[in-house]
């Protein structure tokens, strides 16, 4: 049995080391270790500050998916108060909220994702006019043509396809060979090019793919000028409590939001589309194809037992989270647990989560058996709104092996009902098929979307869905077609938004409520959205126009935590476990299974008040038994 | 520090003209702020530096910097790093992971020992010995010490590694601190911001690359190209805060005009940056433009300067919803005056933020 440390695992938000137990002889990896090793504290720094500053501190808790905090923050200050947005602002946020996961996703696939599947070095033995014929073939094969309801189609033809011609790709190449015969390798130096999974593709994958990776880096900014236009920058946009703060107006010359600047974003969800359906997609299910031929389908872990999603994109406006009108509304039902998915269809079973569920202890709560943590009545678990937080420090200055045993994580372990579940876009579609497909709901186009791809991928890969999903594979499969259906969701809700403006209301923000002297002596509030890596929840408690208590549980909680001895392993552990290595000092396969998490760890710090009292924090010396 | 190859040569290379040379060495000029007459040195620099090696760290941070530099476009940020620079580590982008990555940062290190360019990005946790932020089984904190005595130059890439960031905002309960807190000794530039708006960082990076030295910094460390002005001076919405007109609630007739958003709580008149010239995505849009007053994320502490929604003490602010006949005759004379009063007063502003900081401390005391 060996023990093998990777850390830091790169190409990540954060910090992130993992550890895992290998039997050489079989490749089988029997035990797995995630750690998030870093903790910032940013819920104990917005205590006591104006809940309308804290979409701006919380949106800081990550600057990959730098809306999503924000926007999680805004809807528990609105719900705590009672706000109900203009619905201008809410297709804004939609827009924004969309472009955001498409963007991650893709820039998650190309540039954090990528170097797993694809070499540099594999990419010089192609042969350029053969890479210019795959890449027509791919676009014939791979490229799905759906298409969500698109109203107001303002593009003449697709301007940006791949440049398929032979010339392209040898110059790519070319430039490729300077860099590698150079020896000065700069990013692509220290990766281990010969580990045999490189040679699953042939070279002119890997030189198409690299050609994308190069091209991509230079688009990827175009995906989110939404946040630009909307919120005067990327990262970090800027929003308000109750709307947004981007005025509409088609009189005054110097409005933020005008015709010409929502042509700016019109042309950028345009590009995003013929990204979307000309590169990505095809990329993916491309190599992705080769992968299940050949038999790789593992990877899975906890997705095959139990997934978890909130739901998101509320068509319209809602009155609040806790009295249950947000989900009444909502275009994507991903709310709700689904247990068993890897036995089939047959035997999934679907769980609801809604409204007040999120406020009840028994449904969700988070443990710290084996975090840096400790709590008030050691073994018990808490729910966010009575989270605490003290750090009890157990890991000494230098690490040589953590102590799976014992403590030996900055994040939590969050449970639904006393189990750990995984969550993100695999998670979204397995609830949203099952639900679909056992007749619990009657679709919306975005969910007829969602299992017609998810038919279509099945039909490609010549494999039932229970079978490919629920892998490494499947988890990157998915979040590409994600990026899709939130293509077209970005377009419907840029329809949504001119037919509005257009009928007259200009409105967006609703500032009745701006003032504290209008709220209420204490309030509670719950903000959810579907972030690129999963469920993301924020709970606030308002006292006397303050912040009282503030926790977030958010995806990378989920999939990166701890194990808990009674709820089972965390969702990177589970996955690390269930994937076979070929050598075991280089485990390129599971760093692939962490990767297809799309991990982003600065997100998974928590703190939190107990029940109202004074806040401590323990400064845990290793040196010193305190 | 080299790699033996310079601008021109990349560029003799992939058989692109010397006219269109010329053309990116004048553009690079403007962009560093630099003189026209200064386009020869530039061109000279350009034909004949060295790729600079450059090590990237984090250590308390969110990403939000890398993400804002890949944005880049003058110079595109593929550009920079794979013709521009040679970036030898990199959290975010290297493709390799654990042990052999930690291992290459070692041997660059050795091989490029006072020769590299050290970017971090982040805050430096200092509590209990650093335990709050590890890396490779190592406290940020030993291997920032480490990265730093061999570089030639560190570039605090951020508010975070600038000025500690948010993790530092009070009660700060990790003890988070600016790099420059914790390392001396080494020509240091501050790029605050959070983000900073990338073609800030990217010229930065040339700026080094072309000439070998840090640009030109101000007295607190940033380079006054793109740090030389408050928000406030070059906005677009300035003429209406001179003229007296303000939006005074967001989303009402004044914000949709396009006024001024100083009483929503806006801190351009204090803050220093480029967004009012360089505007984000090549001049598109920046928050004041967007309707959100500026929350200085570039300024020091500004997460203890809240609330943001607040209007800024003592700015002397023209009478309101002047008659724009009425500005425009007196704008020699009144306008103009009130300009100049209002510069000195930042000063004097400042130092009463100052004061509020203090009191802010009180405010949240460290358990």
């Amino acid at each position: 049995m060996k023990r093998v440390v990777v850390d830091p695992v790169t190409r990540i938000e954060g910090h992130l080391r993992v550890e895992i137990k290998v039997d050489e002889a079989s490749g089988k990896v029997q035990d797995a270790l995630s750690s998030g090793t870093a903790w910032r504290g940013i819920e104990l720094i917005v205590k006591d500050r104006d809940p309308r500053d804290v979409w701006a501190y919380v949106q800081r808790i990550c600057g990959v998916c730098t809306t999503v905090h924000s926007l999680a923050s805004l809807r528990a200050v609105e719900d705590a108060l009672g706000i109900e947005i203009p619905k201008n602002a809410n297709y804004i946020r939609n827009i924004m909220a969309a472009s955001q996961n498409i963007h991650d996703h893709l820039v998650h696939f190309y540039h954090l994702h990528a170097l797993d599947w694809v070499s540099p070095v594999e990419a010089l033995k192609a042969d350029p006019a053969a890479v210019a014929a795959l890449q027509n073939a791919v676009l014939e094969k791979y490229r799905l043509p759906l298409a969500g309801p698109v109203e107001l189609d303002t593009d003449a033809y697709p301007k940006d396809f791949p440049k398929a011609t032979t010339l392209y790709f040898k110059t790519i190449q070319d430039k490729v060979r300077k860099i590698v015969e150079s020896g000065q390798l700069g990013i692509f130096a220290g990766q281990w090019w010969d580990h045999p999974d490189y040679n699953l593709l042939p070279p002119e994958v890997h030189l198409m793919a690299v050609a994308h990776y190069l091209n991509m880096l230079d688009r990827q900014r175009e995906l989110v000028v939404s946040h630009v236009v909307f919120g005067g920058k990327n990262p970090h946009p800027h929003f308000i409590v109750g709307g947004m703060p981007s005025s509409i107006s088609m009189n005054d010359m110097n409005a933020p939001i005008n015709t010409e600047r929502l042509a700016v974003v019109d042309t950028s969800i345009n590009l995003t589309l013929n990204l979307v359906n000309y590169f990505y997609l095809p990329d993916l299910l491309a190599i992705g194809d080769i992968y299940v031929k050949k038999g790789y389908v593992d990877g899975g872990g906890l997705a095959k037992e139990r997934v978890l999603g909130y739901g998101d994109f509320p068509d319209e406006p809602y009155t609040g989270i806790t009295n249950g009108d947000f989900h009444k509304k909502l275009l994507l039902r991903s709310n709700g647990v689904v247990e068993n998915f890897g036995q089939g269809l047959a035997k999934a079973e679907y769980f609801n989560l809604e409204g007040k569920d999120y406020a009840d202890p028994a449904i969700l709560a988070e443990g710290v058996e084996h975090s840096w943590y400790t709590y008030p009545e050691p073994g018990q678990d808490v729910h966010p709104w009575a989270g605490a937080t003290e750090p009890q420090y157990t890991a000494g200055k230098e690490w040589k092996n953590l102590d799976e045993q014992g403590k030996y994580s900055w994040i939590k372990t969050p449970k639904w009902r006393g189990k750990t579940a995984e969550v993100g876009p695999l998670a979204r579609y397995i609830i949203i098929y099952t639900k679909v497909k056992k007749g619990l709901i009657e679709p919306t186009w975005a969910e007829k979307m969602i299992v017609d791809q998810i038919e279509a991928v099945s039909k490609v890969l010549n494999a039932p869905p229970e079978v490919w999903m629920p892998t490494t594979v499947g988890r990157t499969a998915v979040r590409g077609l994600e990026a899709q259906l939130w293509a077209y969701i970005n377009k419907y809700y840029f329809d949504k938004l001119i037919k509005n403006i257009k009928s007259g209301d200009t409105a967006v923000a609703n500032t009745a409520k701006w003032e504290p002297a209008t709220w209420s002596k204490e309030a509670r509030g719950i903000g959810l959205h579907e972030a690129p890596r999963g469920a993301l929840g924020h709970w606030i408690v308002i006292k006397d126009g303050k912040t009282a208590n503030y926790q977030a549980i958010v995806p990378t909680t989920w999939n990166a935590c701890p194990r808990d001895d009674q709820a089972g392993y965390g969702a990177y552990e589970a996955s690390m476990i269930d994937t076979k290595i070929k050598i075991a000092d280089k485990p390129l396969e599971v760093l692939k299974a962490i990767r297809s998490f799309d991990p982003c760890l600065a997100c998974a710090t928590h703190l939190y008040d107990v029940q109202g009292n004074k806040l401590s924090i323990v400064h845990t010396d290793p040196y010193i038994k305190l | 520090m080299t790699t033996g190859t310079s601008l021109w040569d990349l560029f003799e290379q992939k058989s692109m003209s010397r006219r269109s040379f010329l053309k990116t060495c004048t553009a690079l000029t403007a962009l560093m702020g630099l003189p026209a007459a200064m386009v020869r040195q530039v061109v000279e620099a350009a034909e004949k530096k060295a790729l600079p090696v450059v090590i990237w760290l984090h250590g308390h941070e969110c990403t939000g910097c890398d993400e804002a530099f890949i944005r880049s476009v003058s110079p595109m940020a593929s550009d920079l790093i794979l013709n521009m620079i040679s970036l030898e580590y990199s959290d975010t982008l290297a493709a390799a992971a654990g042990e052999p990555f930690e291992h290459h940062l070692q041997e660059t290190m050795k091989k490029y020992a006072g020769q590299y360019i050290l970017a971090v990005e982040g805050g430096v946790p200092t509590a209990d010995n650093g335990i709050h932020c590890m890396v490779g089984g190592w406290p940020f904190l030993t291997v920032l010490k480490e990265a730093a005595a061999g570089a030639a130059a560190i570039i605090e890439y951020g508010s975070c590694a600038a000025w500690g960031g948010i993790q530092a905002a009070g009660p700060n309960p990790t003890k988070s601190v600016a790099v420059s807190d914790v390392v001396r000794g080494k020509p240091i530039v501050k790029v605050p911001g959070c983000p900073p708006i990338p073609e800030v960082m990217t010229a930065v990076v040339m700026h080094y690359a072309l000439f070998s030295q840090l640009p030109p910094l101000d007295s607190q460390g940033r380079p006054k190209q793109f740090f030389g002005n408050r928000i406030h001076d070059t906005c677009y919405r300035r003429p209406f805060f001179d003229s007296g007109m303000f939006a005074e609630r967001f989303d009402d007739a004044g914000a949709k005009a396009g006024w001024c958003l100083y009483k929503l709580g806006c801190r351009g008149p204090e803050t220093y940056n480029s967004c009012g010239n360089l505007r984000w995505w090549n001049g598109l849009s920046y928050p004041i433009q967007s309707g959100h007053g500026c929350i200085g994320c570039s300024s020091k502490n500004f997460w203890d300067q809240d609330p943001f929604y607040e209007r800024l003490p003592n700015i002397p602010v023209p009478g309101t919803n002047a008659n724009a006949d009425m500005v425009g005759a007196v704008v020699a004379g009144a306008a103009t005056a009130a300009v100049a009063v209002h510069a000195a007063l930042s000063v004097a502003q400042k130092k009463s933020r100052q004061t509020n900081e203090q009191a802010d401390n009180v405010r949240r005391p460290e358990a």
